[in-house]
C-alpha cells in the first residue's frame, strides 16, 4: 500500500472519464426506477396490526440512522472514486454483499471480535484512506472494504427488528446502503473539478476525526 | 409478511437486467415466455404448505438471474428462454400463493427494465447493471435467511447502547 502524493489530481482527472461521470447518475436513475416499481408493489398477506415495525421505509431508514455507518459507507464510495476503475464499481458491489453476510452472522449471533471497535476502526481507516488518497492495490482495497462490511452488517443484523414485512425491509436496507455508496462516488467525482480534491480530502479528514472519536468511545477512553 | 407481489417483482427485475445482454428478438421471446408461463402457473393450485419451498425457489432464481448479469458473455437465445421460463414458473407459483392473482400485474412490468438496462449496456455502462444485480443478490440472500429466522434479535440492546 502506498500513498499517491502530489500527482493525484492530474491522474484523477484522467480517470474521471465521461463514462465514469455518467455512471453514478445512471446507476441512481435505474436504481430509483426499480425502487419506484418495487414501491408500487403492495404488501400482501401480512401480520398487519401486530404493532411490529418495518417494511421498505424502515429498512431504508436503518442505514441512515447511525453516523458511524453512514460515514463509513459514504467513505467507501469516495475512496472508490479516488481509486478509479475497476474499484469505483467493485467496492459498492462488495460492500452490500459482504454486509449481508455480516448481517446473517449477526442474526444468528455468531461470536465476533468487538463489533463497536471494528466499526470505529473502519470509519477511522476509511477516512484516512480518503484524506491521504491512499492508492491501495485492488485486492487490498477489496479485502479492507469486505472486512469492514462484515462488521457493519453484523451490527445491523444484531439490531434487525422482527419486521412486519421482512422482504420490504431487506430491499430498503440494501438499497439505502447502495445509494450511500453512489452518493459517496458522486462526492468523489468532485476530484475531476478544480479544487475538488481539496473538498474530498477535507471530508476524509473529518471522517477520520470522527472515526478517532468513535474509537475513543469504543475503547472507553 | 411473506410472499405477495414483492418477491416476484424482484425476480422479474433480475430477469430484466439479465435479458439486457440478449439480442432483441431473444429478449422479446423471453418476456413473452415469462408472461405466458407466469400466467399459467399463477392460476394453478399450489398448496399453501409448499410456500417455504416456493419462496426459496424464487430467491434462488433471483440469485441465478442476477449472477448471469455478471457473466462476460452475452446471453444466448436458449439461455434467455430457459431463464425466462424458470422465472415464469417461480413468479407464477408465488403469485398463486398470494391473496390475489392480480399481484401478477404488479410484478411482471418490472421485467421491462430490460429496455433501459439494454440501453445502458449499449452505452458501455454494463457495470451499472452489475452493481444493481449485486444489490438484488444481497436482498435475495438476506430475505432467504430471514425466512428461516422468524424472530430476529432486533429488540436487544444494540451496539450503541
Amino acid at each position: 500500500m502506498r500513498r499517491a502524493a502530489p500527482e493525484i489530481p492530474g491522474k484523477l482527472r484522467e480517470r474521471a472519464s465521461v463514462r465514469e461521470r455518467a455512471a453514478g447518475p445512471l446507476a441512481l436513475a435505474i436504481a430509483l426506477a426499480i425502487a419506484f416499481g418495487v414501491a408500487q408493489v403492495t404488501p400482501a398477506y401480512a401480520h398487519m396490526g401486530t404493532g411490529l415495525p418495518g417494511g421498505f421505509e424502515s429498512g431504508f431508514r436503518h442505514p441512515l440512522t447511525g453516523w458511524d455507518h453512514l460515514l463509513a459507507m459514504v467513505s467507501v464510495g469516495i475512496w472508490g472514486a479516488f481509486l478509479g476503475r475497476p474499484l469505483i464499481y467493485a467496492l459498492p458491489v462488495i460492500f452490500p454483499v459482504m454486509m449481508v453476510g455480516g448481517a446473517i452472522l449477526g442474526m444468528f449471533s455468531v461470536p465476533m471480535p468487538p463489533v463497536e471497535l471494528g466499526i470505529a476502526v473502519s470509519v477511522l481507516v476509511l477516512g484516512l484512506c480518503v484524506c491521504l488518497a491512499i492508492e491501495a492495490p485492488a485486492w487490498a482495497a477489496c479485502a479492507i472494504v469486505a472486512t469492514f462490511a462484515v462488521f457493519h452488517g453484523y451490527a445491523h443484523g444484531m439490531e434487525l427488528p422482527s419486521a412486519v414485512d421482512p422482504i420490504g425491509y431487506s430491499v430498503g436496507f440494501v438499497l439505502a446502503t447502495g445509494l450511500l455508496h453512489v452518493f459517496g462516488i458522486g462526492i468523489g467525482l468532485l476530484n475531476a473539478r478544480p479544487k475538488g480534491i481539496l473538498v474530498t480530502r477535507s471530508l476524509g479528514v473529518a471522517v477520520a476525526l470522527a472515526g478517532g472519536w468513535y474509537l475513543c468511545l469504543a475503547l472507553g477512553l | 409478511m411473506r410472499g405477495g407481489a414483492l418477491p416476484p417483482a424482484l425476480l422479474c427485475a433480475a430477469l430484466g437486467l439479465c435479458l439486457a445482454s440478449a439480442d432483441g428478438r431473444a429478449a422479446l421471446l423471453g418476456l413473452a415466455a415469462l408472461v405466458v408461463t407466469a400466467s399459467a402457473v399463477a392460476i394453478a393450485p399450489v398448496p399453501a404448505t409448499r410456500s417455504d419451498g416456493v419462496l426459496l425457489g424464487c430467491w434462488a432464481s433471483i440469485i441465478v438471474n442476477a449472477a448471469m448479469v455478471h457473466s462476460r458473455r452475452a446471453l444466448n437465445d436458449k439461455a434467455a428462454l430457459a431463464l425466462s421460463l424458470n422465472t415464469g414458473v417461480w413468479t407464477g407459483a408465488v403469485i398463486a400463493l398470494a391473496p390475489s392473482n392480480m399481484d401478477l400485474l404488479e410484478a411482471l412490468p418490472l421485467a421491462l427494465c430490460a429496455w433501459p438496462a439494454a440501453w445502458a449496456r449499449r452505452r458501455g455502462q454494463s457495470i451499472v447493471l452489475k452493481v444493481l444485480a449485486s444489490w438484488l443478490i444481497a436482498v435475495a440472500v438476506l430475505a432467504a435467511t430471514l425466512q428461516f429466522l422468524p424472530v430476529t434479535p432486533g429488540y436487544l440492546p444494540d451496539h450503541t447502547d
